[in-house]
């Protein structure tokens, strides 16, 4: 009783003395200031901080916050010399220098989720178990490539458990993760396109009613003739896989083709050495653990709820809203934790849509999980392509040349494949500077599951190709192949022969670091047959320049919300999806260095559709570089809000302020400051809980030619690896013992993250090289659709890897930083072949390089050169020539060019081509009238083409009908 | 993924367990045996050769047990791995079964009686239809064999066990039984080279145990795998080799079995004969590799392409002879 | 040899199981030819223990049968039965975590955290027998468990500092105690 009598006292005595009348009367005026908010006159009378009415007790004075009640004092270490601490910036300073409060960038962080998944809390897509669902399940082609005349489902609905079924006709909206190319359907209109395509699906009350329902849906077949070879793709069909309408492409199967021409390629003509090679690349799927799985349900009111793990959820809200024909506002999108992605979880999949119907038809969750074999069906994977690369030096050591020809088999449907056709050529015209550069690529429709984007889209296979070629030219000029590539490169702040802006490149450090950690000087053709050495360097986009929708046309790439309630804790709203990656983690990190924060005070909503904001998702490695950046936007206008509350406080002058952990205090004299909270309350008096939004776009940037948007990005990552192996002359068999592994990320936010990706880089690039492929029999069947089959190498395959991170500070990135998820995985692969060189003398140029075909290569060397033992086989050695020298002198000199270079706050233009005597501060192509820039082949190169080239032999349909 | 329906029965002992399987056997019930799972249970989900029957063995304790001399069918691989009693060239080829994960579950009599492999076969049920089925699992349909085209009378599924080849080294012999019978024989003489029947189990017969001469003790040997990954991998090819030696040092025999290349594991007496017994046959490593690889007969149902892993028997003999010949004389 | 499929579902009996799952005595109805993961995920509820490639080639369904790891999505449920079971949810007491699982959280061991409760079991049952295993050792009892992501190199470091953190020899010390703390630690 007498704490209830306590408690009318309370009411009482608010009733009789109501008066606050400062929070009224600047309800208006605050509500919309942030900096201009020191200009608020405080009242004499006013009372300032905590008030409390007289007689009564304090409330308790507000902590910190965080799980320490001490404010850590900021370690100078962490701190940049431009802010006066004692943080080294070889690279300059940079524009978020003074945001930084040395809490937790730079610093190792556990993921910001791992607690979850160590403890088996995590809910993936299958982990989502709603009262009441069903299951769900596919009916598939067992036809590689046939018209669908008819679909049963009568014998299956009449099962008991059975609750509902449907077909292609209950969605005919088409969908596509492009929207240049929406090719695909919930279930087959017409035709199925390859084994393992879905037709129909079941719902049923359990796993097993719903696999027997699922066999006895009936399927009436025209078997029409199927391609499995992308070069057939390339000829005229009579039942082409896709019907693009006028815009297709003669009757063919050529789903997209390319052509550039960049630079004076006349002078080709005059190289002392050319590496020219016909490469085969099979396909490769991601190999994540966690295989598909969806669930769907409809709530009482009337939406959707998509529980999908996925790694842009946005698109496949787009897609939903098309095919469902509901609004997008009816949908959210719960994206779960997703058990691996690397670009196979990116597209919206017809199993998503599936379900969703399924689900409105019957009004029940429905949940659907993929066997293993589903998982290669759906594919997405790395394509397999056909790669024709040369490449030209002339005689002072300069690429006068890179001409390539891609020819990528598409499987079933478009995907991504639009923009990978484009990747194949342009995102290997860095980090080189080269005189010309001559791509053409055609990406076909075969009967094979779809390929589309996988970790380092479209640059792995070329990449390769290239970085073989440049071992194979350095062997030719008689020069070490680190010389000749450090002679080679691109500026800082400079464009590259297709205009893609390069603005921080930390290249020549990742070069000159991996050569000195692996002793290379003392290595390199100077190892017993069977043990090499191989160099090979890598240039990736950090995010995409355009994104996929951009409409409405402005847009922002990735947003981010904060909202701070009087908790003093930080909910971030992103719709970046964490795929493992740690993008949640990297945002908090940025929002939590802005405010000096620790970790534990910030917690991401990043899962739903309904309470995140629109971001395009985790691919193209833009999560670190946009998000990261909306994030630290947002949060420089709380640490604003902060800072003007705690200047009114402490009558000290905004510029003098600075934050650490939970406080904010002057500069100068750290003693006097108040706490994070105290600003907090204070920012919050007359608007209750700050929230703040942050976005990114990327400025304008590139060339205007067809297909210049494609590879171009604010910024790019660099890498140089160095592989040493141990081959088995006898078997073939490759064992990668040693790696190190430097890469550029521009500014390693939580290094343990960078070292994972750099690690798990290496792992799967393993893979392609030594391993992996998706193996099709004489009958197109995929042979090996199991993780028996599809070899991803196990911990005893894996070498020790040395993860060298080099930190560019990037002018544009958060902190300085830029991509570190996919740039990691392209060098792996030519450094591996040429150590497998180095070791033996064999040159490859097929993936991947399995023993057997290793095998076969090296009995021919063997009988080329006469011997019958392969342990007697000669390895190759160096000699230097010349042209050495001149290379090592250039390369001193473009060091100290770009030393200068990256710290000049305004350089001077730079194009590529300077190094070919290109006046440097124009585009070439305005100088010299032999410098082409030419995206449409000519007559001449049609009398020719190459493989992929020839798909300009056809004509669109609308062409031929105006010419007809 | 499931696997379809069947009934189990536990039985823990070994007449329980024979009975069972004769009453089954009288009823024209068909069922499996399993023991490990982990060859049996993949099968099934796949709807290979599912039986709706199964007799699970893994509460038989008398068929397990390690000793010099004598395996259970039940002993399990990583059991036999791990212990001090199993003869090495056994534990060496143990060892190299699949994964630890996998040799946790997995036992002698398993892998001794593991089912052949083809790629056109082990696939699921949509995949198969696809193809239109094949000879070992046509589902009624009289299907071809997909590997040899054209003929549905010999299924040359390959039979990828790890321990035949040691065992056989070891002079092993095989012990069976039924109700109210059992049998034995040299290991070689239990399997059948069908990949369809595979071995002489009769239905209702099951392995109990493998036996070792008391010689083996002093027989030293080598078990060389060609797989492409160090873990999980089944042998592409697989040779052992072993020499016993007298206590005065003289050669008292040679072995060698392969195992991967074909539907059968084989022991090479004849090849072996040639060697002689004299004290130099380790000089004849390399003629004796060439001639098993003119001897097996690979086809194209596996990961690696019959020509390399044909040619990599050679290696793979040579090997294990120059291994068995260190360890003779380390030893 | 060959006949048409069986049926699926249907006409296998059902029987009440039990097993002592994570020290706690439970009992379902299963039907006789369902897999310790079915079990598992469908019937009791263990969404930890994750179904990666349904053939033994990947370790998701990793879970200890007496302290040993096995898989189980290759393990009939009634083979066993009674049997003392320990997937990942009961590696931890209460709030305070088994040090493997700190240590998969702190060095990276774990990314997008699917392959990790098999990772988990298996590691933990390696550091009971061998609490302090050289790398090679880590590695050889890892060898049946893929990851996607890591490139197993974190994973070996994380067994490695949870050695050092289990044997009290350098490294990190447990900053909860088992069963007692009512305050778990912020973060994570």
């Amino acid at each position: 009783m007498t704490d209830l009598d306590d408690r009318d006292d309370v009411f009482e005595d608010l009733e009789v003395e109501p008066e606050v009348p400062e929070y009224k009367s600047k309800v208006g005026k605050k509500r919309f200031k942030t900096k201009a908010a020191k200009t608020i006159e405080t009242e004499k009378s006013e009372i300032v901080g905590y008030r409390q009415q007289p007689g009564k007790l304090d409330f308790t004075r507000p902590g910190s916050g965080g799980s320490s009640p001490l404010s850590e004092r900021r370690d100078p270490k962490m701190i940049p010399r431009s802010q006066g601490g004692e943080l080294e910036q070889p690279w300059g300073p940079h524009r978020h220098d003074s945001l930084v409060t040395g809490r937790v960038i730079g610093k190792r962080t556990a993921l910001i989720d791992s607690k979850w998944k160590v403890t088996g809390q995590a809910v993936y897509g299958d982990d989502v178990r709603l009262p009441g669902e069903i299951i769900g399940r596919l009916v598939r082609s067992d036809r590689h490539y046939a018209r669908v005349l008819s679909v049963d489902v009568t014998e299956a609905e009449a099962m008991p458990g059975v609750l509902a079924t449907a077909t292609g006709l209950d969605a005919p909206s088409a969908f596509g993760v492009l929207p240049v190319t929406k090719d695909e359907h919930a279930m087959a209109i017409e035709k199925v396109r390859h084994i393992g395509d879905i037709i129909a699906c079941v719902a049923a009350e359990d796993e097993a009613t719903a696999r027997i329902a699922s066999q006895a849906v009936r399927v009436e077949y025209q078997d029409l003739d199927p391609i499995f070879d992308m070069r057939d793709g390339l000829k005229d069909s009579e039942n082409p896989i896709h019907d693009r309408g006028v815009y297709h492409i003669g009757e063919s199967n050529v789903q997209k083709r390319v052509f550039q021409r960049f630079g004076r390629i006349s002078d080709i003509e005059d190289s002392v050495a050319s590496y020219e090679r016909d490469w085969t690349f099979k396909g490769v799927n991601h190999g994540f653990t966690e295989p598909h799985a969806v669930v769907a349900h409809w709530d009482p009111r009337g939406r959707l709820t998509l529980y999908t793990p996925q790694q842009v959820p946005h698109y496949v809200h787009r897609a939903l809203a098309d095919v469902l024909n509901i609004p997008m506002h009816q949908i959210n999108v719960h994206r779960t934790y997703v058990g691996g992605g690397f670009g196979g979880k990116s597209d919206p999949f017809p199993h998503e849509m599936c379900a969703a119907i399924l689900a409105r038809k019957t009004g029940r969750p429905v949940r659907i999980t993929f066997d293993r074999e589903e998982v290669f069906w759906t594919n997405r994977g790395r394509h397999p392509s056909r790669i024709s690369m040369a490449i030209h030096a002339d005689e002072e050591g300069r690429f006068s040349g890179i001409e390539t020809d891609a020819l990528i088999d598409g499987g079933g449907f478009a995907s991504f494949g639009h923009v990978t056709t484009y990747y194949n050529g342009v995102l290997h015209t860095a980090p080189y500077e080269i005189g010309a550069f001559h791509y053409t690529g055609a990406r076909v429709w075969t009967n094979k599951p779809a390929s589309g984007a996988m970790r380092g889209h479209g640059a792995v296979n070329s990449r390769c190709a290239v970085e073989v070629g440049i071992d194979d030219i350095s062997e030719q000029l008689g020069v070490d192949p680190i010389d000749l590539r450090l002679a080679n490169l691109l500026p800082p702040h400079s464009a590259t022969i297709t205009g893609f802006r390069v603005t921080s490149i930390g290249m020549r450090e990742c070069l000159e670091r991996v050569r000195k950690e692996s002793n290379w000087e003392k290595k390199f053709r100077k190892m017993p047959l069977g043990k090499g050495i191989g160099v090979g360097c890598g240039f990736f986009i950090s995010g995409s320049g355009l994104p996929i929708h951009w409409d409405p046309n402005k847009f922002p790439h990735a947003t981010v919300h904060l909202k701070i309630d009087m908790d003093g804790g930080v909910t971030v709203h992103t719709g970046a999806a964490d795929i493992g990656q740690g993008s949640d983690t990297v945002v908090g990190q940025a929002v939590a260095e802005v405010l000096g924060l620790p970790m534990d005070m910030i917690r991401i909503k990043s899962k739903e559709s309904d309470t995140s904001p629109v971001d395009l998702g985790s691919y193209s490695s833009r999560v670190t570089f946009m998000n990261a950046n909306a994030a630290v936007s947002a949060a420089m206008e709380i640490r604003s809000d902060l800072i003007t509350a705690a200047s009114s406080i402490l009558d000290l002058d905004e510029s003098k302020l600075v934050l650490g952990d939970r406080r904010i205090f002057s500069k100068r004299n750290p003693e006097v400051g108040i706490s994070y909270l105290e600003a907090l309350h204070k920012a919050q008096e007359d608007r209750g809980a700050l929230v703040a939004s942050g976005s990114y776009r990327t400025p304008p940037m590139g060339k205007m030619h067809k297909g210049a948007a494609a590879g171009l990005a604010p910024a790019y990552s660099f890498s140089a690896y160095v592989a040493e192996v141990d081959v088995d002359v006898e078997t073939g068999s490759i064992k990668v013992e040693k790696v190190w592994a430097a890469h550029d990320c521009g500014k390693a936010l939580n290094p343990l993250s960078v070292e994972g990706q750099i690690i798990g880089s290496c792992h799967m690039g393993l893979g392609q090289v030594i391993s992996e492929e998706m193996k099709y029999g004489r009958t197109g069947n995929l042979l090996n659709p199991d993780l028996l089959g599809y070899k991803i190498p196990t911990v005893h395959e894996m070498p020790e890897v040395v993860p060298i991170i080099v930190e560019s500070n990037d002018p544009e990135g958060p902190f300085g930083a830029k991509e570190a998820g996919e740039g990691p995985l392209l060098p792996i692969l030519p450094a591996v072949c040429n150590a497998v060189y180095d070791a033996i003398g064999v040159r490859t140029s097929e993936l991947p390089l399995t023993p057997d075909k290793l095998f076969r290569s090296i009995e021919k060397a063997c009988s080329k050169k006469g011997i019958s033992d392969p342990r007697d086989l000669p390895n190759p050695k160096l000699e230097l020539k010349p042209l050495s020298k001149i290379l090592k002198k250039r390369a001193k000199d473009h060091s100290s060019r770009d030393r200068k270079r990256r710290l000049d706050s305004s350089p001077e233009a730079y194009f590529n081509g300077q190094l070919f005597g290109q006046e440097p501060s124009n585009p070439p192509e305005e100088n010299d009238p032999e410098w082409m820039v030419q995206v449409i082949p000519d007559k001449e190169y049609l009398e020719n083409p190459k493989l992929a080239g020839s798909a300009w032999l056809h004509k669109e349909r609308r062409h031929r009908r105006a010419s007809e | 993924m499931r696997t379809p329906s069947f009934q189990v029965h536990s039985p823990t002992t070994l007449s329980e367990a024979l009975q069972i399987a004769n009453s089954l056997k009288k009823q024209k019930t068909e069922f499996d045996w399993i023991s490990g799972g982990t060859d049996l249970i993949p099968n099934y989900k796949w709807g290979i050769n599912p039986r709706s029957n199964v007799i699970s063995i893994s509460g038989v304790d008398e068929l397990g047990g390690i000793s010099k001399t004598r395996i259970g069918a039940m002993a399990r691989l990583q059991d036999i791995v791990e212990s001090s009693e199993a003869h090495p060239l056994i534990a060496e080829a143990a060892a190299s079964v699949a994964s630890v994960m996998i040799r946790r579950s997995g036992t002698l009599g398993g892998n001794l009686c593991l089912d052949t492999r083809c790629f056109w076969l082990n696939q699921s049920e949509t995949w198969r239809k696809s193809i239109e089925y094949c000879h070992k699992c046509d589902e009624g349909t009289g299907a071809d064999c997909r590997v040899i085209p054209n003929q549905n009378e010999l299924c040359v599924a390959t039979y990828q066990g790890d321990l035949a080849p040691a065992l056989m080294c070891l002079d092993a012999t095989i012990h069976l039984a039924s109700l109210n019978s059992t049998r034995s024989m040299p290991l070689e003489d239990f399997f059948q080279n069908d990949g369809i029947t595979r071995n002489v189990l009769k239905p209702g017969e099951i392995v109990t145990h493998i036996e070792l001469p008391d010689d083996s003790l002093r027989r030293f040997g080598s078990y060389q795998k060609l797989r492409h990954r160090d873990a999980w991998d089944f042998p592409e090819g697989g040779v052992a080799f072993s020499v016993g030696v007298d206590r005065d040092g003289s050669v008292s025999s040679l072995n060698m079995a392969s195992t991967g290349f074909e539907s059968i594991p084989r022991k090479h007496g004849d090849l072996i004969s040639s060697l002689g017994k004299g004290p130099n046959w380790a000089l004849e490593a390399e003629r004796l590799g060439a001639e098993l690889k003119r001897s097996v007969r690979p086809v194209l149902n596996t990961w690696f392409p019959p020509r390399y892993r044909k040619k990599m028997a050679s290696v793979l003999a040579r090997r294990a002879m120059e291994e068995a010949s260190k360890r003779v004389t380390s030893a | 040899m060959a006949g048409l499929p069986l049926p699926i579902a249907g006409g296998a009996s059902t029987k009440v199981w039990s097993a002592t799952i994570n020290g706690k005595n439970q009992q379902c109805i299963i039907k006789e030819h369902d897999l310790l993961l079915d079990v598992l995920r469908d019937g009791l509820g263990s969404l930890g223990t994750k179904r990666g490639c349904d053939m033994g080639t990947c370790g998701c369904c990793s879970i200890l049968i007496d302290g040993k790891p096995r898989l189980s999505c290759m393990t009939l449920a009634v083979e066993v039965e009674g049997r003392s079971i320990t997937t990942v949810e009961g590696l931890s007491d209460g709030h305070h975590l088994h040090p493997i699982q700190t240590m998969f959280a702190e060095c990276g061991g774990s990314q997008c955290g699917f392959c990790t409760p098999g990772f988990l079991v298996v590691s933990a049952a390696l550091l009971d027998t061998n609490p302090e295993p050289t790398r090679q050792e880590a590695e050889d009892a890892i060898e049946g468990n893929l990851c996607r992501c890591t490139g197993y190199q974190q994973i070996v470091d994380s067994i490695m500092e949870a050695s050092k953190m289990l044997t009290g020899i350098g490294g990190q010390q447990p900053t909860t105690r088992p069963a007692s703390d009512p305050n778990p630690m912020f973060g994570g």
